[in-house]
């Protein structure tokens, strides 16, 4: 009785293990940005795959970072941004999913597979990219806008019209970008000439501030450094603004999904991976966080007014958005010190 | 003997009170204590206003007012993420304030119905620990602290976040059942335990019915005090356990919808009521 009770047992815990993967019954936990998950993309993957899916939302990298690192957190997938995939990926927390040898790797743009944090993709794949440059009110000030000089030394009408991200990173890179001195840079001449410009510029901010929509929308500013997709949405609300690509260059950034290395529901989170290289899945994203996605042929499937809005489809000849590695610890100490002042 | 000490009581207690009355009255009339008080009154309040506002605005903005409208209500209403974090947030509010209230009581029934024993201040401090340690040195060490026994016992689950809800909920919970427990005249307890009452029954029919008010009170506090967390919540939630204040500041960084705006006035209004039941309770008790 109790061998043949064994026997069963066995078999059916055999049978589950082996049904697991293939069915891919039961649940998935996505912890992302918050607001940054299309539920329509989640209702369709939860249809298709028979599987239930929970999201919650996080708001910044660091918070992500601090329950992972701690572990057993209970979830599958996350979405990091370029450097802190290649934080987490250097420590070990991601799992090696080798998204390159999935069904649909081929509809991945091939300028996002090498990329600096994830060469080859062989753990992450792109969940939305953007920008980081600035918009301004077209009628406010009317002569060319793709300079960071706007910023820095801007003309008469700017000046006290100006909205900065309270960004540490955002704000030294500019400025960096502005003189054309090299990212995480531990020069002393070239920081205190940045120290210098920034200090100067700073009489001419009206804040530092990340509610930038709320900023330039209530017309308390006239130009604000911004991501593209906030850029959009802000334009939404007040046409004569205008996103610029300034000659000197500008930030680009990546969230990527990514699977945890103790995801209780690892072949789910593999099913989710392909899932959202889909160019139609991808495209889902796109239309509710409104940001591109990096997945070909997925403009197909994207709302018109994204299709052909210039903060998404960068102009011919805007330079290269600037991808900014994690920079050493010495360096970010450095930045640390000409924040504080800039912040005092 | 009772009397000789009783009536220089009786006659020297009218005297201080005057002149305390009296400066009181002074405070009052000092020059510049009504504009402060309103500057005051209106920095707290002005940005609450303008939050309620905008929930009925029609507009996609929360600083652009066009017209009136309950959109954004009916928005938030049918938007699933809000929906079910609410449902976790008053599940979890709710496990925390039963079983809060109810070691709170404990706590407090141990604290005052017994004879001072020695280490009574170590254990008021004890209890009210989390009152004074910083939130966030909490949440860190919760964290760390859940992760072991997570990777000990292999459970998970919502338990773990309403545990933490409990523990730093049992002081708010205490702080009014003691109050109310050291107002109450022992005498009563004494009577009827002249009577032949066991302990039990002196504490069911005596003592739980005049502290009710107390635990009521400390139950309320509670509640609103798990609903509002955030930093705790925010580092130990699992998968699933998001509650509404943490998906607020999730939102932040994406741009703010008059959505938002809606579910805070909600729980706004939510907290106003909580603590004015709570205000009502306790003053037509005490009469």
């Amino acid at each position: 009785m109790t061998t043949t009770t064994k026997h069963m047992a066995a078999t059916l815990a055999a049978a589950v293990v082996l049904a697991g993967p293939a069915w891919a019954e039961g649940e998935l936990n996505i912890y992302n940005w918050g607001n940054y998950t299309s539920p329509e993309l989640i209702e369709k993957f939860e249809k298709e795959f028979d599987v239930d899916v929970s999201v919650d939302g996080y708001d910044s990298n660091e918070i992500m970072l601090a329950k992972v690192r701690e572990g057993n957190t209970g979830y599958d997938i996350v979405v990091p941004s370029d450097s802190t995939a290649a934080i987490m990926i250097e420590q070990g927390l991601l799992a090696e999913v080798k998204p390159n040898e999935m069904e649909n790797f081929s509809n991945m743009d091939p300028k996002w597979v090498d990329v600096y944090w994830d060469p080859g993709r062989n753990y992450t794949v792109p969940w939305q990219w953007g920008t980081t440059a600035f918009t301004v009110d077209k009628e406010v000030y009317d002569g060319d806008i793709d300079t960071l000089a706007l910023m820095f030394e801007p003309p008469e009408e700017l000046k006290g019209r100006i909205n900065m991200l309270s960004d540490m990173p955002e704000v030294i890179n500019a400025a960096l970008r502005y003189r054309g001195y090299d990212r995480c840079n531990s020069n002393t001449d070239e920081l205190r000439d940045i120290t210098g410009l920034l200090m100067s510029a700073k009489e001419h901010w009206r804040t530092m501030d990340y509610a930038t929509i709320e900023k330039l929308t209530s017309g308390d500013v006239d130009l604000s450094q911004t991501w593209n997709g906030a850029a959009m949405r802000a334009r939404d609300q007040r046409p004569t603004l205008a996103y610029a690509y300034p000659k000197e260059g500008f930030t680009g950034w990546m969230d990527n999904a990514a699977v945890l290395a103790e995801a209780p529901n690892m072949e789910n989170a593999k099913l989710f991976m392909n899932f959202i290289m889909e160019p139609e899945n991808a495209a889902l994203i796109s239309n509710f966080a409104r940001y591109a996605n990096g997945i070909t042929g997925s403009e197909e499937f994207m709302d018109e007014d994204m299709k052909n809005a210039p903060e998404i489809v960068m102009p011919e000849g805007a330079p290269a958005p600037d991808f900014v590695k994690p920079c050493p610890q010495e360096v970010t100490d450095l930045y640390n010190r000409i924040w504080t002042k800039l912040k005092q | 003997m009772a009397k000789p000490t009783q009536t220089p009581a009786t006659v020297a207690n009218p005297d201080p009170v005057q002149p305390r009355r009296r400066r009181m009255k002074d405070l009052r009339k000092q020059p510049g204590f009504d504009t402060i008080a309103w500057i005051c009154l209106f920095l707290l309040y002005a940005p609450i206003a303008v939050l309620i506002i905008f929930s009925f605005n029609d507009n996609r903005s929360v600083v652009k007012w066009t017209e009136f409208s309950l959109r954004w209500y009916k928005a938030a209403f049918e938007n699933d993420g809000i929906r079910k974090a609410t449902v976790v947030s008053l599940q979890v509010a709710a496990v925390a304030t039963v079983f809060s209230t109810t070691f709170a009581t404990m706590a407090a029934l141990a604290t005052t119905r017994v004879r001072a024993f020695k280490g009574q201040t170590l254990a008021y401090a004890i209890i009210n620990q989390p009152l004074m340690v910083p939130e966030i040195v909490t949440a860190v060490s919760t964290l760390a602290f859940f992760g072991i026994i997570k990777q000990v016992t292999g459970l998970s689950g919502i338990g773990y976040l309403m545990l933490a809800h409990t523990v730093f909920c049992v002081p708010f919970a205490y702080m009014p059942i003691r109050a109310r427990l050291e107002d109450m005249n022992l005498t009563l307890e004494q009577a009827a335990a002249d009577l032949y009452a066991t302990p039990i029954q002196v504490f069911r029919k005596v003592t739980l019915p005049l502290m009710a008010p107390g635990i009521v009170a400390g139950a309320m506090l509670a509640f609103v005090v798990s609903l509002d967390d955030v930093i705790i919540t925010l580092l130990v939630a699992g998968p699933g356990e998001t509650t509404l204040p943490v998906y607020i500041l999730g939102q932040i960084r994406r741009g703010i919808t008059p959505e938002i705006n809606a579910v805070s006035t909600v729980l706004l209004g939510l907290s106003v009521v909580l603590v004015s039941i709570f205000f009502l309770i306790g003053n037509t008790k005490r009469t």
